[in-house]
């Protein structure tokens, strides 16, 4: 049955307004759970907050782990999921650049948008600061080309590249996912609390 | 005092959903694993075997090629000494035991052509129609009664007894043309058609591939 604009139950002219409903609900959830304050988002790197780890993490892990169980019971073909291709050393890179860009800055793109929102200064820099990005990477593609469009490895998955058992990757990566969670609330104790 | 209790037990709801988060992710494992089903459901594709849209007369045929309609491939099922032997001017040779080989996927699974099955009678062709049907693909269609059909309609038509109606002889007149467009030379006109035994080029029939929309995705 599923994926649904695929498969042409729901046409692809939703997609827009289906695009910006979850849009707004994404940008209301992040903002709700405090994902528009740099000091909360950079707290998973000094130890003193983990709730960005937490969400993402039981995010991915609850989807994933709902998306095989609709796939089991064939409400859903995984196979035609979007599975975003690989460019490895500009993932390696542009990776980097991200996390230096989320530990100096405090903010990941869209939480950024999000703080920008509710007037926060520091999101207006930081958002200007892509803006430039955007700029010197468009005026410099043809310098970033080969890079860029360079090593390019299909849509893969780990699955593809090592023939793992995808239900075996979850249940590990779910008993990853709670030792994260009881370790990261064991050094939220020890370290001292910071008030923000 | 009942308070008291779901305090208690809610003072381990994060264990409590932990608990359940690896019950679940370990339930996948554990399912007994099953092969799926691909194509369409058992009751359409019945319903479609059962209906008689899909065939389609030689006549229908005859005059599709003489237009050069350009909307249609005709896939011979037939082995392919028969296929060279004699076939349909333009039809892709894919013999019924490798209809499901990958190099003839682009033909059949488009939305570009119809894709017209024939084999000698239309029993193979009709194998060769449910397979693909099943495996979801559009469009396809089966040449009634099949080469056989061919020949004692187009090739070769009967000439009306001399009592019947005038849509007969209409008939006949056209699918004595239509043989002459194939190939066909009868006695009254030898003498003006000497030279006309050129072969048809074949044409190429270029199929695109099926492009599946790919959704793209980000953070």
């Amino acid at each position: 049955m599923g994926p649904l604009i695929p498969n042409g139950i729901i046409s692809m002219e939703w997609d827009s307004i289906i695009a910006i409903f979850i849009g707004i609900c994404f940008g209301f959830v992040l903002e709700s759970s405090g994902f528009s304050s740099s000091r909360k988002l950079a707290g998973v790197f000094y130890g003193y907050d983990f709730a960005v780890l937490r969400v993402f993490f039981t995010a991915a892990a609850v989807s994933v782990i709902g998306i095989y169980y609709l796939d089991y019971l064939g409400y859903l073909d995984v196979s035609q999921l979007y599975v975003h291709p690989t460019y490895l050393w500009g993932a390696i890179i542009g990776g980097v650049i991200m996390g230096v860009g989320f530990v100096a800055g405090g903010f990941c793109p869209g939480t950024s948008l999000c703080a920008v929102a509710i007037g926060k200064l520091d999101a207006w820099v930081y958002v200007l600061g892509i803006m430039i990005g955007v700029f010197l990477f468009s005026e410099l593609y043809t310098f970033f080309e080969p890079i860029y469009t360079g090593y390019f490895m299909g849509n893969i998955t780990l699955m593809d590249s090592f023939g793992w058992n995808p239900y075996w990757i979850i249940f590990v990566f779910s008993i990853i996912a709670v030792v994260a969670f009881a370790v990261s609330d064991m050094v939220r104790k020890r370290v001292k609390k910071v008030f923000y | 005092m009942v308070k008291k209790k779901v305090a208690k037990v809610l003072s381990f709801r994060y264990k409590i959903l932990a608990l359940i988060f690896i019950v679940l992710a370990g339930g996948l494992v554990l399912l007994p694993k099953h092969q799926k089903q691909e194509g369409i459901k058992a009751e359409q594709l019945l319903s479609n075997v059962i209906s008689p849209e899909r065939y389609v007369s030689t006549d229908q045929i005859a005059h599709k090629i003489i237009n050069q309609d350009p909307s249609f491939i005709l896939i011979d099922v037939r082995d392919s000494i028969s296929y060279n032997n004699y076939s349909l001017p333009n039809a892709i040779n894919i013999p019924l035991k490798k209809l499901l080989d990958k190099d003839f996927e682009a033909y059949l699974n488009q939305n570009q052509f119809d894709v017209i099955f024939y084999s000698n009678d239309n029993f193979y062709a009709d194998q060769a129609w449910v397979l693909c049907n099943r495996l979801g693909y559009k469009n396809l269609r089966v040449l009634k009664g099949g080469m056989n059909r061919w020949f004692t309609t187009i090739i070769n038509p009967v000439k009306p007894n001399d009592d019947v109606a005038a849509e007969e002889f209409e008939l006949y007149s056209t699918r004595k043309a239509a043989s002459m467009f194939f190939g066909v030379v009868y006695p009254d006109q030898v003498a003006e058609q000497s030279d006309m035994q050129i072969a048809a080029p074949k044409k190429v029939i270029t199929v695109q591939k099926k492009k599946k929309r790919a959704a793209e995705g980000g953070c």
